[in-house]
């Protein structure tokens, strides 16, 4: 067994089965979620739903994010917005941005797009590393946390953490060979997969779910001029 | 050969002192002596001569001391595409001299001697040179099915390699065929080929990797075993390090534009114009150790990268399987067939309709049991 096998093993039939447990996972967790059902409002929508909707994602992902002085959560704990908030944002930049992971996407749609330089993308994944670590010593002084993390959510991190700084120090040419540091990050990557459907990260399927639901909900509210 | 050392050979052939100096200092190059090398190193060289100061005059002395050493080349599935590299390799002086270096009892596509005869002669050479020869291997190996599917003279390929491994000195598989299997054993692999370190265990096996090998790194091991007697120091694969200590993209030219973000996404656009790094159209130059990038092909002119084509990876075990050849090297190697896929998608919701089924019924029958139902709240409690 050397490294090349190890490579061609993460990049391949261990891929393949991780893709496919979390494609599996992820519907049988929205499609669980969607069964519980939510109460109705059976009022009238007075605006056009699909206007609501796509109101509710601009204000959420525009609008909010630049005036979060208005938000409780912000003015709660800032250090948990602001990393969380950088977090998120790296994380699009780096898995959508990146030229590498551009290419994953490719290979599995069919289809590319422009990715950024390299150069930015290394700023945001530094930058999410440290907005990682951040959030990591936020947990551990926080007192609140401390009581609400427990090893699920210390695992959450890791996983995460593990490919974050694994593809930066490869990236990076630094410590070990280059398809030593390509097969832990596969690895680990592989790994998230198939823990994201079972954990809390599968959160972000459900904040679209929401924002939908919300958004019709608000097409519901006001006054018809 | 008989007694007579190489620079006699070579002096008959009317190479003059001088140029015998300039060409053990090009030897001296190609094994990498560029410094003193050690007392160990050393050890290997006649103890009638005086230490060497110089790595030429180290070279100069071995080939002044040392009779050619014999070499019995096999070919099995193979394309013979490593000895014409070798044999019209644009470094004529060295490896010329390097083929000086050996005397080639036995090759299949080089003899001029054919069928029984020429077998005979490997036969009569593998008896008189036995325990000294160097086995060279082009090719891959096919043991399935009792070795039907590449035979010579009516004996299989596993047969003719052990039976000419057992007197050799060292084994040195060339091209990656032989190193790891190459082209036969890619999938579905229907000969069941092998490499030779697959099959060869009670003997050195030294790797010369590569779709072709290097001609100056096949003549540079040579010279290094003809010089110290030894074999040069081994990577994990059997490589010689000092060839294949590096990836090309750690001497890869197009290395800044990498390093700016800088790539050809197509093989015309402005990008592949301006010599952009290559990883989008599939340089595979990240993972793969050869010597390419600093030895260059055809006398140092070129090689693919630095012509335009992204590396292949040829030097690497598995590389006909290892992606597609303009696949960028972070695609998955393979990903689910669309039904498997559908399957997998069709297996969550059905779970996942099942569970919300059995969440509704079990609403239904809390709501049943609320209040005004004797236990009811006790029950949900
Ligand atoms: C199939 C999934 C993935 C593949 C094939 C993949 C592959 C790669 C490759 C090949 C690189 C290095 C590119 C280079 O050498 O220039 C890289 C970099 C990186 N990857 Fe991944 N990756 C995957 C998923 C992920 C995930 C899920 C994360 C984060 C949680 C991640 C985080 C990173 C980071 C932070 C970098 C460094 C970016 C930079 O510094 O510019 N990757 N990845
Ligand atoms: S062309 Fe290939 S080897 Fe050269 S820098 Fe780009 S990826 Fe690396």
């Amino acid at each position: 067994m050397n490294w090349n096998d190890v490579l061609s093993f993460a990049r391949g039939p261990l891929f393949q089965a991780a893709l496919l447990i979390f494609i599996a996972g992820m519907l049988y967790r929205l499609v669980r979620v969607i069964g519980l059902g939510w109460s109705r409002n059976h009022v009238r929508p007075k605006k056009s739903q699909t206007k609501g909707v796509v109101m509710s994602y601009l204000k959420g992902i525009l609008i909010w994010p630049f005036v979060p002085w208005v938000k409780n959560t912000f003015t709660k704990n800032p250090i948990i917005y602001l990393a969380g908030g950088l977090f998120h944002l790296g994380l699009f930049v780096i898995l959508v941005l990146g030229t590498a992971h551009m290419l994953v996407w490719k290979s599995l749609l069919g289809f590319g797009w422009k990715t950024l330089p390299l150069p930015i993308v290394d700023w945001f994944a530094a930058a999410t590393i440290v907005a990682m670590v951040v959030l990591f010593i936020n947990r551990l002084i926080n007192p609140v946390l401390k009581l609400l993390t427990g090893t699920a959510e210390w695992l959450n991190l890791l996983f995460v953490f593990v490919p974050m700084l694994t593809g930066y120090i490869m990236t990076h040419h630094l410590f070990f060979q280059y398809e030593v540091l390509f097969s832990i990050h596969m690895l680990s990557v592989d790994f998230l997969l198939i823990w994201i459907p079972f954990s809390r990260i599968s959160h972000f399927v459900f904040y679209f779910f929401s924002k939908s639901i919300h958004g019709q909900e608000f097409a519901k509210h006001g006054v018809r001029a | 050969m008989d007694g007579k050392s190489i620079f006699d050979e070579l002096k008959e052939k009317g190479v003059s002192r001088r140029e015998f100096i300039k060409l053990s200092g090009a030897i001296a190059g190609a094994i990498g002596l560029t410094s003193f090398p050690s007392v160990e190193a050393q050890a290997g060289t006649s103890a009638r001569f005086p230490r060497a100061y110089q790595p030429a005059q180290l070279v100069a002395k071995a080939l002044a001391s040392k009779p050619r050493i014999p070499v019995i080349w096999l070919e099995f599935q193979d394309c013979a595409g490593c000895s014409e590299a070798l044999t019209r390799s644009e470094s004529p002086t060295l490896v010329n001299l390097v083929l000086n270096m050996i005397s080639i009892e036995y090759h299949e596509t080089l003899s001029a001697a054919a069928g029984f005869q020429v077998e005979e002669a490997k036969r009569a050479a593998m008896e008189k040179y036995a325990g000294q020869y160097l086995l060279v291997v082009e090719g891959s190996v096919s043991p399935k099915d009792g070795g039907i599917y590449c035979s010579i003279g009516g004996r299989s390929s596993v047969d003719i390699l052990e039976e000419a491994a057992a007197g050799a000195a060292a084994v040195i598989a060339t091209g990656t065929c032989a190193t790891f299997g190459g082209l036969p054993k890619a999938k579905p692999n229907p000969t069941g080929a092998v490499s030779v370190m697959g099959l060869i265990k009670d003997k050195p096996v030294i790797n010369i990797s590569g779709c072709p090998a290097i001609p100056e790194v096949f003549t540079g091991v040579v010279a290094h075993y003809l010089v110290f007697g030894t074999l040069p120091a081994l990577d994990s694969l059997n490589r010689p390090t000092i060839f294949y200590g590096n990836t090309i993209h750690d001497r890869c030219l197009r290395r800044p534009f990498y390093e700016a973000g800088k790539f050809a996404s197509s093989f015309d656009d402005e990008g592949a114009r301006q010599g952009w790094c290559l990883y989008k159209l599939g340089c595979k130059g990240p993972t793969t150790y050869n010597a390419c990038a600093t030895l260059k092909w055809s006398g140092g002119l070129s090689f693919p990268v630095q012509s335009g084509h992204p590396c292949l990876g040829c030097s690497q075990p598995d590389f006909w399987d290892g992606g597609g050849f303009y696949q960028g090297q972070s695609a998955p190697l393979s990903k689910p067939a669309g039904t498997l896929g559908a399957m997998a998608a069709g297996a969550g919701v059905v779970l996942g309709v099942g569970s919300a089924l059995a969440n509704k019924q079990q609403k239904k029958n809390a709501k049943k049991s609320e209040p005004g139902e004797k236990g009811g709240s006790h029950e949900l409690e």
